[in-house]
């Protein structure tokens, strides 16, 4: 079993995390992610979205790698439309938590708020997320990442075309 | 006013000179927004929900339909009913959940108690009413005027008196029969559902829905994916060879009543028995051994129409039924004129396997939702075409790509990157708000 991280070694990691989201250095992100790697976010309605399972419950998000890539770079692009012009976020991570090891590695727990500003229109995402973060050839990686947004609804927010 | 009146000639078809176009106004104007919440969405039929949502007595959800809040449920002997979610006594909602299974609903203001067939059960109140209060029913929950189902597919009607659904539907019974077919038992309704809004007019997600023009252009950074997920596979020209192909195969057809369907070809996989590489190699066996069934079932011309065929349907004037890369029914609520509720789910058949129920929700994610690679992409130009028709003075938008009849498009057919599934929504919708067009019984 592998050593657990410390709260401060996932705190640092999932700052950095964000440093490239808000910076939009996506494929940096994607990097950050294992070959058998899941980015996930739950439908605001989905009864238990902790354990919910995307092969039978309609996701907002259920990405393996060749996903977490396509998303990366598609949103590079000046074709993806609905982030044309560019939004502004900013990810705020706190009540960052240690909760066990999974998978190889240290589950983690940590609460959120993603502010996203296109054009005029500024609107937010909050919630809470779990990783599972694994070290693989020294550097830490995300193997499991799963959103679980404090919505009904995306009504307010209209859509979700930013990485949470 | 009158029906004649000039200021309602919003859609403009003018044959000699090829041209079909609609004004503005239709996407924007609150006057004209008044007059569809009461000739549109008061006289057509609107989607409402699937019987598969309600599997056990008791199971109710609450959904808003045309700016009207109702209680869609199965009550206690098995039927479905629908009713306005209004405490018959001072007003206030009965159900305050957006799902769940009841015996009843008790109002939470005076404590009124409605079983689920809606019968006034008990007022609670200690003295003060006459026994003969609710002789006549009256302040039992208010059913709806008219539920009534094709295929597991409930709609409702605010008017009385409107034509029957099977009439209403008209083509689109056979379009809706294609989805239903591909199922051995039955179509249903997948766990979740996407709920959004889109800050533009119904009528451009309606467009937008089964548009086969805007694929390339629009599309670009999905297909990109497509290709880099098809690399190296024996699908890696199939994006390139489909798309320069896209406008020689299938067809836009009017299915009548404003209703259409845009049958085209884009090899992004279909869940119902499509095989592409990208898939995986496990799920090769299982797809083709579908397409058999579906062969052995319908014949061969029936079977492949099912199969291979994207279908993108819209039922007049707010459902759209999307047979693509995975299926999804997806309702409209207009709240403004420039803002839209969308919610969409996720259907399949029944006796689906793991595996392919799993590639299905795969599929679906991809492209389709509020978070997928497609969907977005189109909000974001629903959004713009918006924002420009509230800030510009350009008065028309331009529908005329195959423009190529003389009197009546609702039942004719066209190339797939034509507009004349929209000639023929928009020859409906200025039918019915002209008043032309009752859609009532004789």
């Amino acid at each position: 079993m592998a050593e657990l991280l410390s709260r401060t070694e996932a705190e640092d990691f999932l700052y950095r995390e964000a440093e490239l989201l808000d910076e939009w250095r996506l494929p940096e992100w994607a990097e950050l992610y294992t070959e058998d790697a899941t980015y996930e976010v739950t439908s605001p309605t989905t009864a238990d979205p902790v354990n919910a399972d995307p092969d039978r419950t309609l996701f907002l998000i259920s990405d393996r790698i060749d996903r977490i890539r396509g998303r990366a770079n598609r949103l590079m692009k000046k074709s993806a439309h609905a982030e044309y012009p560019r939004s502004k976020t900013r990810h705020l991570v706190t009540n960052v938590r240690v909760i066990g090891g999974a998978e190889g590695g240290t589950r983690i727990r940590s609460n959120f708020a993603v502010f996203r500003t296109k054009e005029d229109t500024t609107s937010v995402f909050m919630g809470e997320v779990y990783h599972i973060l694994v070290r693989e050839a020294g550097e830490l990686r995300i193997r499991r990442k799963r959103a679980i947004l404090d919505l009904n609804s995306l009504y307010n927010q209209g859509r979700l075309t930013i990485i949470l | 006013m009158a029906l004649e009146d000039p200021q309602w000639a919003l859609v403009q078809a003018d044959p000699e000179k090829r041209s079909f176009r609609v004004h503005r106004s239709a996407y924007k104007s609150q006057e004209i927004f008044e007059r569809e919440k009461a000739l549109i969405f008061g006289k057509c039929w609107l989607y409402l929900g699937h019987g598969s949502e309600l599997n056990k007595k008791g199971d109710f959800v609450t959904r808003r339909v045309g700016g009207r809040d109702i209680i869609f449920i199965r009550d206690k002997s098995g039927e479905i009913g629908a009713f306005f979610n209004t405490c018959t006594h001072r007003g206030a909602k009965v159900c305050r959940e957006r799902n769940g299974n009841a015996r009843n609903f008790s109002c939470p203001y005076h404590g009124w108690v409605f079983s689920s067939e809606g019968k006034l059960v008990t007022t609670n109140a200690n003295g003060g009413y006459g026994e003969d209060l609710n002789a006549d029913g009256h302040l039992d929950l208010r059913r709806v005027p008219r539920l009534e189902n094709y295929r597991n597919f409930y709609f409702i009607n605010y008017n009385p008196n409107a034509i029957s659904l099977h009439d209403y539907l008209a083509g689109a019974r056979d379009a809706i029969d294609a989805v239903c077919d591909q199922a051995e038992t039955e179509q249903v309704i997948l766990s979740g559902e996407h709920s959004y809004s889109i800050r533009a007019n119904y009528k451009l997600l309606v467009e937008n829905s089964y548009d086969g023009y805007h694929l390339v252009s629009v599309h670009a950074s999905y297909f990109d994916h497509l290709r880099d997920q098809f690399a190296g596979t024996p699908a890696a020209s199939m994006i390139d060879d489909t798309i320069a192909s896209y406008n020689t195969r299938g067809a836009a057809r009017g299915l009548g009543m404003g209703h259409a369907v845009l049958d085209s070809y884009v090899p992004t996989g279909r869940p119902v028995a499509q095989w592409l590489p990208s898939m995986g190699a496990h799920l090769k066996a299982p797809i083709e051994a579908r397409r058999a069934q579906l062969i052995a079932r319908y014949g061969e011309e029936r079977a492949d129409y099912i199969a291979d065929t994207q279908k993108n349907l819209v039922i007049f004037p707010n459902l759209v039924i999307n047979d693509i890369m995975s299926i999804t029914v997806r309702y409209i609520e207009p709240e403004a004129p420039d803002f839209i509720k969308v919610t969409a789910w996720a259907m399949g058949p029944a006796e689906e396997s793991e595996e392919l129920r799993a590639m299905r929700l795969d599929q679906f994610v991809s492209f389709l939702g509020p978070a997928g690679f497609g969907s977005p992409d189109d909000i974001e130009m629903l959004e713009i075409c918006q924002d420009a028709a509230q800030h510009t003075p350009v008065e028309w938008s331009e529908l005329s790509k195959g423009m190529d009849w003389t009197d009546d498009p609702r039942t004719l057919s066209s190339a797939p990157d034509n507009e004349l599934q929209m000639q023929a929504y928009w020859t409906q919708w200025d039918r019915v708000i002209r008043g032309i067009e009752k859609l009532e019984r004789e």
